[in-house]
């Protein structure tokens, strides 16, 4: 499984991902939307992006519609971190799944691996 | 609270009298109620009394002047009546003197035959007439008719023969004369053949005269008399016959016409005065026709009516004085009690505000945490992973076991922030399907340090029968809290708070929530729901939290009671639908 994680926390980012590499799961990291955006152009495939909804510049909501467009077959979690009722509300509209900040890992992972298995 | 409403008037007083609930002034429109009140009946007063005082006074004035006016001419008619009789009795005497004397000349009238003939015929024709007598030029008198022996007497020296030769006529005062006995002269002066004049006299019984007048005496207020321009009393007068023949009223000034006037009299009591100068066609006369009537006692018709007049407003003015009273009280109490709910919703919608606001604070606080907190989870959780997942640093279970608190810390934290989260978004969610049980365990969390600190025991007991209600999350919430706090704060260390919830019904649930702490002493128990009501200590409590609960639980459309007893504690019962019908809510 290839994931994309997009968060401009760059240490828990960072972090994150180690974790997920740690469980086996090829993880790339970005922190911005641009350059996430940049990687799938050049031909890079992901089967899950981990999207948090707030980020300057391209937001969590608006990369997942873009990357939708490059790549059809992507699947989509979001991150929630200030558990806002605006975040909800719009996380809600795009996407079944979001997972608020702080994670529990295990959580993710079987987000992560039920996606994988196309559900 | 402060002062005590005495009884009775304390029944009758209006509220704003009472007013001890300071901390809404701020909010009241007016300053002082007392004041408003005050000015209302003062200018309400004065717009209506004004206006009838002055149309009082005016009727007043209107009626006195006319009946004044009334009266005056009344008296005017009366003594102008008077006055043509007392001329006309005069002036026929005068005119059969002047008709005798042109008809039968001195020759003839001095013979005694002729005279006597002369004064039968008169005393026939026109009654009234004593004596008859010719008198000479030199003033003795010549020839004598009537009862009296009166022959040859001289009158030279009498006042009324020296009138009569000044003029062809005179009419004398009442006077006695030689015969002792009250009487009037009249005589008519004329010509002889050898040119000296001579004098045609005769005496008049007064008591034709006062007959004459006594007729027009009208009521047992009024007196008609005549006296001489000297004040002399010439008739009888009912009211002025004194030890003096002499009237002490104020002579009026000569008037050729007839003329009535108020006055006062010795004692000082206004009295009418009618008057009149009497004057014969061919010779003035001395005589003043005097009409006096006493004000008091003709004027009775006007007394009654100021008196009615005076009743009238009185009457008036205690009637508008009571219902602008009671117009004003009522008015003003209205007033101040709407301004008091608007005071009430005013402080209400402040607590309101500052839930909000520690509702946004909240916000804040998650937000600024929450990032931290998950880099916190992150690094603990990677650390964790090395330690389970690659094996290195298996065989060290105390390095496990402090990853693990910092981890299950961080699970509390989120936990603390999700529910200050959840605080913040209450005031404006919909209505859910609401788990009892989870929000009694958030908001019992929310104490749980508080809790331990104390040594209080919390025990939660809510079946796993009860259903998800449909309400609102959110007041719901704040409903539990509100009473969660107020226990707290009710009960010692180391008592204890029982929550547990059962059904009532089908369609509804009832939670209780009972603490055993100091309880409510009965007298304050029907009062713990109203605003303000508070028995802490001032500044301490806003004696708001129990009554917001109450409009909460209104809103969500259950009910509240409250049991208690002093030292055993206290039970809040709360009864809530399954599910609100949403076309009532309000």
């Amino acid at each position: 499984m290839k994931v994309l994680l997009v968060d401009d926390e760059q240490k828990f980012a960072q972090m994150l991902a180690k974790r997920l590499e740690l469980r086996g799961i090829q993880t790339n990291v970005f922190f911005s939307g641009q350059k996430a955006l940049d990687a799938v152009e050049q031909g890079n495939r992901f089967d899950v992006a981990i999207l948090d909804v707030v980020m300057p510049g391209i937001g969590g909501i608006e990369l997942k519609r873009r990357l939708f467009l490059l790549d059809s077959e992507m699947k989509f979690v979001f991150l929630t971190g200030h558990g806002s009722k605006m975040d909800y509300a719009a996380v809600a509209q795009e996407a079944e799944h979001y997972l608020p900040k702080p994670l529990q890992i295990d959580v993710l992972i079987e987000t992560l691996n039920r996606l994988a298995e196309g559900e | 609270m402060t002062e005590s409403p005495n009884k009775f008037p304390g029944a009758m007083w209006p509220r704003f009298h009472r007013n001890s609930d300071e901390h809404l002034n701020p909010y009241h429109t007016f300053r002082d109620y007392r004041q408003t009140w005050g000015m209302a009946i003062f200018v309400l007063m004065t717009a209506a009394f004004l206006p009838l005082i002055i149309m009082t006074l005016i009727d007043y004035q209107l009626i006195e002047t006319s009946i004044n006016t009334e009266a005056l001419l009344r008296t005017e008619r009366l003594t102008s009546n008077a006055r043509r009789a007392v001329t006309f009795f005069l002036e026929e005497r005068l005119a059969a003197l002047k008709f005798t004397v042109n008809e039968m000349g001195y020759d003839q009238l001095t013979n005694p035959g002729v005279l006597s003939e002369v004064l039968r015929n008169l005393k026939l024709g026109f009654g009234g007439l004593t004596d008859l007598s010719v008198i000479a030029d030199d003033g003795n008198q010549v020839t004598y008719a009537g009862p009296f022996n009166l022959e040859g007497k001289d009158y030279s020296n009498q006042s009324w023969f020296m009138e009569c030769q000044r003029h062809n006529a005179c009419v004398s005062e009442v006077f006695s004369g030689y015969r002792n006995v009250p009487h009037i002269v009249v005589a008519v002066k004329s010509m002889r053949a050898d040119g000296r004049l001579f004098v045609l006299r005769a005496t008049l019984e007064t008591e034709r005269l006062i007959q004459a007048l006594s007729s027009y005496q009208t009521g047992e207020h009024a007196d008609i008399f005549l006296i001489t321009r000297d004040g002399l009393l010439q008739t009888p007068s009912r009211f002025y016959e004194g030890k003096s023949n002499k009237v002490d009223i104020p002579l009026p000034a000569y008037s050729g016409r007839t003329k009535a006037k108020i006055s006062t009299d010795r004692n000082g009591q206004p009295i009418l005065i009618g008057y009149a100068f009497i004057d014969t066609e061919m010779a003035p006369t001395s005589f003043i026709l005097m009409v006096v009537k006493q004000k008091a006692g003709m004027m009775k018709v006007w007394l009654d009516l100021r008196s009615d007049i005076f009743w009238f407003f009185v009457v008036s003015a205690v009637i508008l004085a009571i219902v602008i009273t009671l117009t004003s009280t009522v008015m003003v109490n209205k007033i101040f009690q709407a301004d008091r709910q608007k005071a009430q919703t005013m402080v209400m919608a402040e607590q309101n505000c500052q839930l909000a606001s520690i509702g946004q604070l909240a916000a804040g606080v998650a937000h600024e945490i929450n990032n931290p907190l998950a880099l916190i989870n992150e690094t603990a959780g990677y650390v964790k992973d090395l330690f389970t997942i690659k094996h290195q640093y298996k065989e060290d279970p105390e390095l496990v076991e402090h990853i693990d608190s910092i981890i299950e810390a961080v699970g509390r934290c989120g936990t603390i922030t999700r529910q200050l989260l959840g605080f913040a978004r209450q005031l404006d969610i919909q209505i859910q399907p609401t788990d009892l049980r989870e929000i009694v365990g958030d908001v019992v969390n929310f104490h749980k340090k508080e809790a331990e600190y104390r040594n209080i025991a919390i025990h939660i007991e809510i079946p796993e029968t009860i259903p998800l209600i449909e309400t609102d999350r959110g007041k719901l919430q704040q409903i539990i809290l509100n009473l969660v706090n107020n226990a707290f704060q009710a009960i010692e260390n180391g008592c204890s708070l029982d929550v547990w919830a059962e059904m009532d019904g089908p369609e509804r649930v009832r939670l209780f929530i009972r603490d055993d702490g100091c309880g409510i002493s009965e007298d304050h128990l029907n009062k713990v729901f109203e605003p303000f009501f508070t028995t802490k200590k001032e500044g301490q409590g806003t004696g708001l939290g129990l009554s917001i609960t109450y409009g909460l639980v209104q809103k969500l459309h259950g009910d509240i009671i409250v049991k208690s007893k002093t030292g055993q504690g206290t039970t809040f019962v709360v009864t809530l639908p399954v599910k609100i019908n949403k076309d009532n809510q309000t």
